[in-house]
């Protein structure tokens, strides 16, 4: 008993490092064109008329302010009522996004209310409750747990208030506007097109020989990045031209449990040891993100062999240094600002009253990719962009920390 | 025949039960994977992959010993490993003050726990459970969620092998001649003590085994050394019995003897036993809570060191459900949940079982969700099959294994009664 | 209890019921094995319809297997043997099926529950339900009733923790009756209660004879055996020895004590020819607060001397602070100090922790060994040497393994331990042997002062004779002995001299070949209007 509580209270929530630190300074614009076009057919009565209620309730509870605010479309928005509800601070992406949501709130003189639930769960959902009884317009919600927090949006629908989840989708519940994020299958198809790339640049011609690592089971991003790599590898497992040595060519086999890097090291120390006698060695190695794949670079190390090409992302300031040295081949960017500020600017336009936003900042509306149980919500998926030793300082150009970093390494 | 045999393994089959399991494991993963588990490599990776474990587990052994619980070795050995990366990667000091900052703050925070448990008598499980929060809380503090890597000679800690004599070459051989020497001492050591204990019950008039029984035993342990010596030094070469795995040795051997040798050890099993006893005794209970808290986080201390020593970094996730690792290492050994009964060498195989077992089904490519639940499920049979030995009044189960006749030891009872 | 031998005939047994001399129970052949030993071996045993059975034998005679045997502890299957309660031939599986048979047992560690009120405790198991809920009306009313037929004045609501064990006691048998039982088994009843609870506890097992209730009863105390049975069977070394019927007129303690051990006692105390030196231990104005009331003083400036080969007794009733000084005194490890000290060879010494009270040559055997004696899962020589680890270490580091087995080999053979080897698990060793281990504990921490609290109770006779007879040597040897009892012929049979103590006073001190039990009863229960009743 007292072991089970121990152990979740001890867990780090294992999401944060692989999609925490994102770098990308120019969305890319009308790639979803064509599914906008498809799918404004289906975004369905019920939809609309669910906004419209809501849009009423919320002028209903709050005659006074909803009138002046949303007389105030595309006018002043000054001193709006945002509240921006994020996980636990536990890595660097959190802090940084801390940091934009004040700086950003502070220029536009908004009035936003931002907490960190550090005591998990439980603690959101107050702090959540807080937000709503203190008449927030628009909640900006980063979920620990994207299912435990249905009461907390259901009651802000009631009250007009609208909801965007932000970098973590809200599950089971209708009572969502919209998804920013960055996208995450796009994360995946990128670190399979880079782990091709590394390969054919350092390795030669194939067949290769490969290894892939995934995320934690229990975190659904882990098969949304699996997948969008495989989207890209399994072609190529197909016609032989990758050839992964253990045959693990599972997700459940591949996965990290809790993210945590210690299982990736002991998993690649059997792999290697048990697939790859004397100086065999594996070729490419996908991993999901920077820790793990210095993780599976230092198992590979200690066991004297020569260095694969391994992927990674988070732009972790420690991986940066291995790309730039050239252990780590590369890892993906996905910056907090444009992530925060598009947030903010898709707040102010949901409580200026705009409905069914087709277009944010240039971000086309995706209304496939992300079904939360209960519908397909409307999101706006920043794109990430692959660093490596190549691009690296022009990725890294207005980020000083992380330019440092690679500016470190000769 | 059965009288021989126990005399031959050392007569507490009970505890032998544990080691048995371990080798048989062994034995099954080898063949399942056409003898990749005994290869140097592996050996050399489940050493190294698991001292933390190890050492936090003997810390563990002691406070469940005593009656207490330590939840927080995890986040002590997470701050520790921080402390230790910034002192010497981001503040440039030489490693040796690193690892002195380190062992400091697992003493500062061993200081801290003693402090509620002992002296204020806040029960264990609440102070560690704080300690865990503060602690988990203190690492992302210092830093800032980032893994922060550590200076080489810390990795040598954590992963390096022992090069401080020219290895032996002959022929296809080359093998590690410091390994070799290690496993000759303790070759070495083991006949001495053998013949050295014989000699001493022979004059206390005690009864002892037959003579060839012990030479059998001396020379069993000594090809096991020897052995294992072997496949270590004929690794890859530059490879050895790893420098944590000597480490792990080194604090067992204090250990174990402190537990079975020093008025200390006696003390805490005194404490955990029956501390109103103890107290009537004049074993000072609250100095035994005070050192079994103490010690617990200065290995917490140690672990963290060896372990970012192995993974080159500190990150964020160090430590995450340790306690769980060591304190299930710690039942397979053979503890009870109530206190007062453990071994240190239990506990030593108790965390092997787990590590070979949770080693044999990488090597399979078994996946994260099997693995967990065969690695509850042993955790869970481990502790009954030890619960169900233990039931008063029933034949063992291990008893029923080797169908033992009535001991005469009980006869001799019987008739004197 | 009563220490001259009287004759156990007993003319008055009046109710003569129309069933009276029917056999209730009757226990055919039992035998039961655990591994290596022969619990049981053949044992019969029946009980008359409305009698009180006394079952006596050493501890470790079989008497508690025998009992567990029949409620159904052990079930049908691991014992060979038949039981016929009530002509039916029984099968019990579970205590459950024994208890809806009506026997009933009250076991010697009360299994009350502290924190529920007396109510709850009686029908614990057993709830009054009225639909899905309790009936508490109905079980208040019902609870009432049987605290009234038990003697018990207290409210059922009272939760048990607030009631003395003598009354827990009560409670026990409030609950066994609540199940209409027919066959109460009690296992030493007595054993922790006073002398005025034990008379109310005997005067309720008549009462439930009279109502045609069959009783068993284990006891030790031969003299509430001779007040109160009608039957003896005489249990040694897992067989039946004898069953007398009391109106036989030839059953006498002698001949009880001469079947249970298997041999003679001539004494029930050994002889002692004590040869007394200077005053070794004094206590002086010692007081001490209650630990938690702490206007009450537990000690009031007690004054205590005892010399070298002599052996002191304390006598008072529970309670009244006779455990409470000698555990002030050794550590400070009860109580609050308030002040007094202790001199040890007319040396003042600090005793204000318990090692300090070690190093200053006291020892004190507590009066409960197996929860503050012992660490029982210990083994003999992890035990003999516990009080004084340093004593058996190389060079002040490693305690020396083989020295300590040396040692407890000896103290095993001196003190007569019966047990396999010194690797024996304390737990395992009968009462008496524990005791012995106990003691050779403080032994071995070289004590000029020993301090024995209880050091007889719940021990087989056989056992005692040896206990007295360590306690003489020890004496003989120059040491300083207080001796606490409960029982008074103890202490008028082995001591020099006694001390009497009232609600934690000093009341007297009288040399023991001038005192007698009526003198002593007298100081150590001033308010007792009525006679001493033992």
């Amino acid at each position: 008993m007292s072991v089970g509580n121990s152990q979740s209270l001890d867990h780090q929530p294992v999401n944060d490092d692989c999609q925490g630190s994102w770098h990308q300074h120019n969305p890319r614009k009308g790639q979803f064109t064509m599914r906008i076009l498809k799918t404004i057919t289906t975004i369905g009565v019920a939809g609309a008329m669910a906004l419209t209620l809501a849009a009423c309730g919320g002028n209903a509870g709050n005659a006074g302010n909803a009138g002046s605010d949303g007389a105030s479309s595309g006018g002043s928005i000054e001193n709006l009522k945002i509240g921006i509800s994020l996980p636990q601070k536990t890595s660097e992406n959190w802090v940084e996004a801390d940091g934009f949501f004040n700086d950003t709130c502070t220029e536009q003189k908004l009035d936003c209310t931002l907490q960190f639930a550090n005591g998990g769960v439980a603690e959101q959902q107050n702090q959540i409750d807080a937000m709503i009884t203190s008449g927030v317009k628009v909640l900006i919600i980063g979920a620990i747990d994207g299912t435990s927090l249905g009461t907390q949006v259901e009651k802000a629908k009631d009250a007009g208030i609208s909801v965007i989840a932000y970098d973590r989708l809200l599950l089971d519940t209708e009572a969502i506007d919209n998804y920013v994020a960055y996208d995450n299958f796009q994360v995946g198809v990128k670190q399979g097109e880079a782990l091709l790339e590394g390969l054919a640049k350092i390795k030669g011609d194939g067949p290769y020989k490969i290894e892939l690592v995934a995320g934690s089971n229990d975190d659904s991003n882990s098969s949304r990045f699996f997948n969008g790599a495989m989207s890209i590898l399994q072609p190529k497992i197909d016609d032989g031209t990758l050839v992964v040595g253990s045959g693990q060519t599972q997700q459940s086999q591949a996965a990290t449990q809790g993210w945590d890097p210690k299982n990736a090291q002991s998993r690649m120390d059997a792999i290697l040891a048990q697939n790859y006698p004397g100086s065999e060695v594996p070729d490419g190695i996908l991993s999901p993100n920077d820790t793990l794949a210095r993780a599976v670079l230092t198992s590979v190390e200690q066991a004297g062999k020569e260095q694969p090409v391994v992927t990674g992302q988070d732009s972790e300031v420690e991986s940066l240094k291995w790309i730039m040295q050239g252990k780590q081949y590369s890892t993906i960017s996905k910056p907090t600002l444009p992530l925060v500020q598009n947030s903010i600017a898709l707040a102010v336009k949901l409580a200026s009253g705009e409905k069914d936003i087709k277009e944010l900042n240039g971000i086309q509306v995706d209304e496939e990719q992300y079904n939360n149980n209960k519908k397909n919500v409307p999101s706006f998926l920043l794109e990430p962009i692959v660093a490596t030793k190549d691009n690296a300082k022009d990725v890294y150009k207005d980020e000083p920390k992380k330019l440092e970093a690679v500016n470190s390494v000769g | 025949m059965s009288e021989q045999f126990k005399q031959l393994i050392g007569g507490n089959i009970r505890q032998l039960a544990m080691v048995a399991v371990l080798i048989a494991e062994i034995i099954l993963f080898q063949i399942l994977t056409g003898g990749t588990v005994l290869s140097p490599q592996n050996l050399q990776n489940v050493i190294s992959g698991n001292a933390y474990v190890l050492i936090l587990a003997m810390g563990m052994v002691l406070v469940i010993i005593a009656g207490h619980i330590d939840l927080s070795v995890g986040s002590v050995a997470a701050v520790v490993g921080i402390v230790l990366a910034v002192l010497t990667t981001s503040m440039g000091l030489p490693w040796w003050v690193g690892v002195l900052g380190g062992l400091l703050v697992g003493v500062l925070i061993g200081l801290w726990h003693g402090f509620w448990v002992a002296i204020v008598g806040v029960p264990a499980f609440v102070v560690t459970l704080a300690g865990m929060l503060s602690f988990r809380g203190l690492n992302q503090y210092i830093g800032k969620s980032n893994s922060i890597p550590v200076p080489e000679e810390v990795r040598t800690l954590g992963a390096g092998y022992m090069n401080f004599l020219p290895p032996i070459e002959t022929g296809n051989w080359i093998i590690n001649s410091p390994t070799m020497l290690l496993a000759a001492l303790g070759a070495a050591a083991v006949v001495v003590l053998k013949l050295r204990s014989r000699a001493k019950l022979v004059a206390a008039g005690a009864s002892v085994p037959k003579a060839w029984v012990m030479w059998v035993q001396i020379v069993f342990a000594s090809a096991l050394l020897i052995g294992l010596g072997w496949v270590f030094a004929t690794g890859r070469p530059g490879t050895s019995f790893p420098i944590p795995g000597l480490i792990v040795i080194v604090l067992f051997l204090c250990y174990n003897f402190l537990a079975r040798n020093t008025p200390l050890g006696r003390g805490v099993y005194a404490v955990g036993g029956n501390r109103t006893a103890a107290a009537l005794t004049g074993i000072s209970v609250r100095k035994v809570n005070f050192f079994v808290m103490f010690n617990s986080s200065v290995l917490a201390a140690i672990a963290g060191m060896v372990f970012v020593g192995r993974s080159t970094a500190s990150t964020p996730f160090d430590g995450n459900s340790w306690e769980l690792d060591a304190i299930a290492s710690v039942f397979i050994g053979g503890a009870s949940v109530w206190g007062g009964i453990g071994t240190v060498g239990g506990t030593m195989v108790g965390a092997l079982v787990m590590a070979f077992l949770n080693n044999g089904l990488q090597l399979l490519g078994a996946g994260a969700d099997w693995t967990q639940m065969i690695k509850g499920l042993v955790l869970l049979l481990a502790v009954a099959f030890d619960v169900l030995s233990k039931v008063q009044g029933r034949p063992s189960i291990i008893g029923l294994l080797w169908k033992p006749k009535p001991k005469p030891e009980a006869e001799q009872a019987t008739k004197e009664a | 209890m009563s220490c001259p031998i009287e004759s156990f005939a007993r003319a008055g047994v009046t109710v003569e019921g129309s069933q009276r001399g029917t056999v209730i129970l009757e226990m055919r052949g039992i035998t039961k094995e655990f591994p290596g030993v022969r619990a049981l071996d053949d044992v019969s045993f029946s009980v008359r319809r409305g009698s009180i059975h006394a079952l006596c034998g050493e501890n470790g005679a079989g008497k508690s297997t025998l009992m567990k045997v029949l409620s159904g502890v052990w079930p049908h299957g691991t014992y060979s043997g038949d039981i016929v309660f009530e002509e039916q031939t029984c099968r019990f599986a579970t205590i459950r099926d024994s208890e809806a048979a009506g026997i009933a047992i009250i076991h010697q560690e009360l299994a009350l529950i502290p924190e529920l009120s007396i109510a709850e405790n009686i029908f614990l198991g057993n709830e009054i339900r009225q639909g899905l809920g309790i009936d508490w009306t109905e079980t208040r009313r019902r609870a009432a009733m049987l605290l009234a037929e038990v003697g018990l004045d207290n409210d059922p609501d009272t939760p048990v923790k607030e009631i003395g064990v003598g009354k827990q006691q009560l409670v026990e048998i409030a609950k066994a009756l609540s199940k209409n039982v027919k066959l109460l088994i009690l296992d030493e009843p007595t054993s922790a209660l006073n002398e005025e609870e034990s008379a109310h506890l005997l005067d309720l097992m008549r009462k439930q004879r009279e109502r045609g209730i069959s009783q068993i009863m284990i006891s030790h105390k031969l003299g509430e055996i001779a007040e109160i049975a009608d039957d003896i069977t005489v249990i040694r070394d897992g067989r039946t020895i004898e069953t007398m019927h009391v109106t036989d007129h030839d059953v006498d303690e002698d001949r009880i004590i001469r079947l249970m051990v298997g041999r003679p006692l001539d004494n029930r105390f050994p002889e002692r020819h004590p040869k007394i030196g200077d005053v070794l231990f004094e206590v002086r104005d010692w007081t001490v607060r209650h630990p938690v009331n702490t206007e009450r003083l537990i000690c009031k400036g007690s004054n205590i001397q005892v010399r070298s080969g002599e052996v002191v007794g304390l006598a008072g009733l529970m309670g009244a602070g006779r455990t409470e000084l000698a555990r002030s005194v050794f550590g400070h490890s009860y109580g609050i100090y308030e002040r007094g000290e202790v001199l040890v060879g007319g040396r003042r010494v600090s005793t204000d922790s318990v090692p300090k009270a070690i190093a200053a040559g006291l020892a004190y055997l507590p009066e409960d060994r197996k929860t503050q004696g012992l660490n029982l899962l210990d083994d003999i020589k992890g035990q003999v040497v516990s009080a004084k680890l340093k004593k058996a270490c190389q060079g002040g580091i490693s305690i020396d393994w083989h020295h300590v087995r040396t040692i407890a080999q000896q103290y095993r053979q001196d003190m007569r331990i019966k047990a396999p080897s010194v690797d024996t698990p304390v737990a395992s060793l009968s009462g008496g042997n524990m005791q012995k281990v106990v003691l050779a504990k403080w032994i071995y921490s070289d004590p000029l002062v020993l301090i024995l609290d209880e050091p007889t109770r719940g021990i087989d006779v056989g056992a005692k004779y040896e206990i007295y007879q360590l306690i003489g040597q020890l004496a003989a040897e120059g040491m300083a002995v207080v001796v606490i009892s409960s029982e008074l012929p103890e202490l008028l049979g082995i001591t020099d001299r006694i001390y009497t103590i009232f609600e934690g006073a000093v009341t007297g001190c009288l040399p023991t070949d001038q005192a007698d039990q009526e003198s002593l009863m007298r100081l150590i229960n001033p308010t007792s209007s009525r006679p001493a009743t033992v």
